[in-house]
């Protein structure tokens, strides 16, 4: 099919305001939210717009018909590349799919569109007491459907879970352009887990155009504490004293000394500049609860040397102390030009040794790395401070990038904790995988997707669902059996 | 990830070498207890090309659950895969081979302040991989979740004669599909987890339990509404009724010093006389109350699940109270997780030619509820139908995803959902 009639046939099913095509209105879709450099960027042949699960059918049919790749798009957040149609053909951008279209107090659920935005969910059921737990630091800007693809977290994932602990169905079109539902109201449905495939599977299997989340009870209590210590592994050390006095905060973030001089001026979040560290730590429950765990943490605190503990339980206070965490990527562009936002988890007992090697790593390359982390889930977010036009520089930043992935491998780490692997992390996927690994992998694509245009060249290794594929185990071994069902 | 058990290590509980001797009526030719991974694939790879069909067992448990097997050559008990491969309290996480009986793990993990907040029906006994195969939960999944929630990794030997892992041993991993919680309730149909990683939590540091009888059950329902919409925030929340007397239950948790006040709040909202229950009392209370909920068949029980959404549930206890009386069935056992929405009953039926009459419970069943289980009954009864219900829309997906995995059937043959 040529792109005239391509783009023809998809405005019969939007309407001229429903398709972009002109070179101008594709450009914005060649990225994602990563760094130049950091992923690839490929333009599109068409950006559709549906409103309806019937139309995001439609354009799938007609995409399988012509053999054309999909890739389906949110906001447009991801850091790995998620969003970015690598191999051109349509993307399907649910932005318009923004209705909540019921919440149920009852049944403490929500469902909503794809395009519907993480924050604004929270916004409409708090009052009602209600939350949308997955919190990740795009929240503002990041849709739900795009949390589904990526499985998404964020800080207070540490105590409710990430966001396949908070989906309890989803209204999927699958490659071939059929409307089914996985999961659902009611729990115990026979057959596999198929919600669980979809959520973090990165656009590979189907698109999502209901979601049908579980809303959390906002606590009855909330106690912010902000614990300054002399230098990164005192901070470390004093969180796993949290955890094992058999407290779990509902957030535990770290923030070093660079973080804290890029966000402090900025923002005045009454972070102490002179400290070679911070922990957030937040807790919740009932008020009894909180009030003495507050007490408890405190001194915990302060035998692992935190040179100032404070707390807050207003909520414009908590804010304040949370705003210098929230609004840290933004205080970046005080000390350099661009970062790059790394992701990888480690075990919490390997966060010292990890910070380290991060630091060794950043005096090697010649690189200012900030931390600015996930401390409780051992989820690292190093921020490679550069400036893209200087040459060299995005060079040595992947250069770290790849130090860094190899040695939270080494400790028993993993290579994405929330960003997904995309094309970002695809080539280091071996690093913790083994072929037979990505196989069982492999097959999980086949069973949704056995043409493999949904989100083409995402997750496995380059030119791996090229062809390897097809060479399966399973379907090696049905060969090996004389069994020719595929 | 560490492969020799050390000083944390070294397998929990013993091997009582109890393997069944027959599954559903049929009865295989061959048992098998192989005592690594690699001998379960390669156990799997020869029945594999020898057309035989396998059927992986834990601790029996739950051995009732599922359709009547296809065919049953051979019975792979996980008994010797019990090793604690790597526990980390600092870092809350716990790699256990899938043969590990729940109870010994939580003995391990308790001596460090910790557990794996889960409480299916006779769990102590249940292994872990027949936990994750089956899926089953209690109670406590209203606040905690179930296994699924926990599940961060896990090692499957496959037909192929491969063991391939997926995930790791850290709380946040989004590297590739998620492949353990696909295995989750997956019946086995897929391939033999022969290893588990979890995410594990520290202990409550107090518990109590506050029991009251019922005069109806609108009176129990109403009741647990209360609770549910309270500041309390329970760790599990059931209506039951047993003997033929409605009665509610409602588990607390929470700081010793807090425990004792919020069971006060709760007796406060149930009315009537009241029972409080503290620490292993309580958590024993819990136990006995579900274990009527496993899925064993004993004589001519029938158990079923029935699973809506937890606004329906009053209207479904109802609409069962009424089924009950039309259709004579004796429903000695009903157990409902009010803020879950799963109600699980133990019955008999009165009468002659059981099995259609089971049939036809089901038929009025899944027109109160879109999900509705067998989880046991004797086997002949099970013959005419598909023990998990409706096939599900997706079940050409199901079937794919079956066909990748396990091409000749080797695993479970009928036993699952579609007679996958």
């Amino acid at each position: 099919m040529n792109r005239t009639s391509l783009v023809e046939r998809l405005e019969g099913i939007l309407g001229p305001g429903g398709v972009f095509h002109r070179p101008s209105d594709l450009l914005v879709y060649e990225y994602d939210g990563s760094v130049d450099g950091a992923v690839d960027t490929a333009l599109p042949a068409a950006v559709t717009l549906p409103t309806t699960t019937e139309q995001v059918a439609a354009i799938v049919r007609l995409a399988h018909e012509a053999g054309l790749p999909v890739t389906a798009r949110g906001a447009g957040t991801g850091l790995s590349g998620g969003a970015v149609a690598q191999q051109g053909g349509i993307i399907v951008s649910l932005t318009r799919m923004d209705r909540i279209v019921e919440i149920d107090r009852a049944d403490r659920t929500a469902l909503v569109e794809p395009g519907v935005i993480n924050l604004e969910l929270s916004e409409t059921t708090l009052p009602q007491g209600y939350f949308f737990a997955p919190d990740p630091s795009s929240q503002r800007a990041c849709t739900i459907g795009g949390n589904v693809a990526e499985n998404s977290g964020g800080p207070h994932c540490l105590k409710y879970g990430v966001t396949t602990n908070h989906v309890l169905g989803l209204e999927v079109v699958l490659p071939d352009g059929r409307i089914v539902w996985t999961g659902g109201h009611a729990d115990g449905g026979p057959g596999y887990d198929l919600t669980a495939a979809m959520v973090g599977s990165e656009g590979m299997l189907g698109i999502v155009t209901k979601a049908l989340v579980r809303l959390t009870p906002a606590p009855e209590a909330t106690l912010v504490l902000l614990a300054a210590f002399g230098d990164v592994d005192a901070a470390s050390h004093a969180t796993s004293r949290v955890i094992g006095a058999g407290i779990v905060p509902a957030a535990l973030e770290l923030m070093d000394a660079l973080t804290i001089q890029a966000v402090e001026p900025a923002y005045h979040a009454g972070y102490p500049l002179d400290a070679g560290a911070v922990l957030l730590i937040e807790i919740d429950g009932v008020v009894e609860d909180v009030r003495a765990l507050g007490e408890e943490i405190a001194a915990i605190c302060r035998e692992a040397g935190a040179t100032e503990v404070r707390s807050a339980t207003a909520q414009a206070e908590r804010d304040l102390l949370w705003k210098g965490r929230k609004m840290a990527l933004a205080a970046m562009g005080r000390l350099a030009p661009n970062y790059y936002l790394h992701d990888t988890v480690v075990p919490r007992s390997k966060l010292p040794a990890t910070l380290h090697r991060v630091d060794e790593i950043s005096r090697h390359f010649d690189l200012p790395i900030a931390n600015v982390f996930h401390a409780g889930d051992g989820n690292l977010h190093p921020l490679m401070l550069f400036d893209r036009r200087r040459a060299g520089d995005v060079e040595r930043v992947l250069e770290a990038s790849k130090e860094i992935l190899h040695y939270c491998v080494e400790v028993g780490g993993a290579l994405s904790g929330e960003h997904g692997i995309g094309t970002e992390k695809r080539d280091y996927v071996t690093l913790v995988y083994s072929a037979d690994d990505l196989a069982a992998m492999a097959g999980i694509k086949n069973s949704f997707d056995p043409a493999g245009c949904f989100n083409p060249e995402k997750l496995f290794p380059k030119g791996y669902m090229c062809g390897e594929v097809r060479a399966l185990r399973a379907q090696a071994m049905a060969q090996k059996l004389g069994i020719y069902a595929f | 990830m560490r492969s020799e058990p050390d000083d944390r290590g070294g397998a929990v509980g013993g091997i009582d070498g109890e393997l069944p001797a027959s599954i559903d009526g049929l009865t295989p030719s061959t048992f098998v207890a192989p005592a690594t991974a690699q001998e379960v694939a390669e156990v799997l790879a020869d029945a594999a090309e020898r057309g035989l069909a396998v059927a992986p067992v834990g601790a029996g448990t739950a051995l009732a659950l599922g359709n009547p097997p296809d065919r049953l050559d051979l019975v792979l008990s996980t008994a010797r895969l019990r090793e604690v491969i790597d526990y980390e309290p600092t870092d809350l996480v716990l790699s256990v081979g899938a043969g590990a009986r729940l109870g010994d793990v939580q003995t391990v993990l308790a001596e460090h302040g910790q557990e794996l907040p889960i409480d299916p029906p006779r769990g102590d006994e249940a292994t872990i991989g027949g936990l994750i195969a089956t899926g089953l939960a209690g109670p406590r999944r209203l606040a905690a979740g179930t296994l699924r929630d926990l599940l961060i990794g896990v090692a499957v030997a496959h037909p192929s004669g491969t063991v391939t892992k997926a995930g790791g041993m850290v709380v946040k991993n989004v590297t590739g599909f998620d492949l353990p919680r696909i295995y989750h309730g997956s019946l086995g149909t897929l391939g033999i987890v022969v290893s588990a990683n979890f995410k594990v939590l520290p202990l409550p540091r107090a518990e109590a339990t506050v029991t009251a009888a019922a005069p109806s059950w609108e009176a129990a329902v109403a009741a647990a509404e209360r609770l549910r919409s309270s500041r309390l925030d329970p760790a599990a929340l059931d209506v039951m009724r047993r003997d033929g007397a409605w009665s509610i239950g409602v588990r607390l948790m929470g700081r010793e010093a807090t425990v004792g006040g919020l069971a006060d709040e709760a007796r406060a909202l149930l009315v009537g006389e009241t029972a409080v229950a503290t620490g292993a009392e309580s958590a024993a209370w819990w136990r006995g109350y579900t274990a009527d909920q496993a899925a064993i068949a004993q004589g001519d029980d029938v158990v079923v699940r029935i699973s809506v959404r937890p606004r329906a549930v009053g209207g479904l206890i109802g609409s069962l109270v009424r089924l009950e009386e039309e259709q004579e069935v004796q429903v000695g056992y009903l157990g409902a997780s009010v803020g879950v929405g799963s109600v699980v009953l133990r019955l008999r039926l009165a009468g002659d030619n059981p099995a259609s009459r089971l049939a036809a419970l089901r038929e009025a069943l899944l027109t109160l509820a879109d999900q509705v289980v067998v989880l046991a009954a004797p086997s002949a009864w099970k013959r005419g139908f598909d023990v998990w219900g409706r096939p599900p829309e997706t079940i050409d997906v199901m079937r794919s995803l079956k066909h990748q995995f396990d091409p000749v059937r080797v695993l479970n043959p009928g036993r699952f959902a579609g007679r996958i």
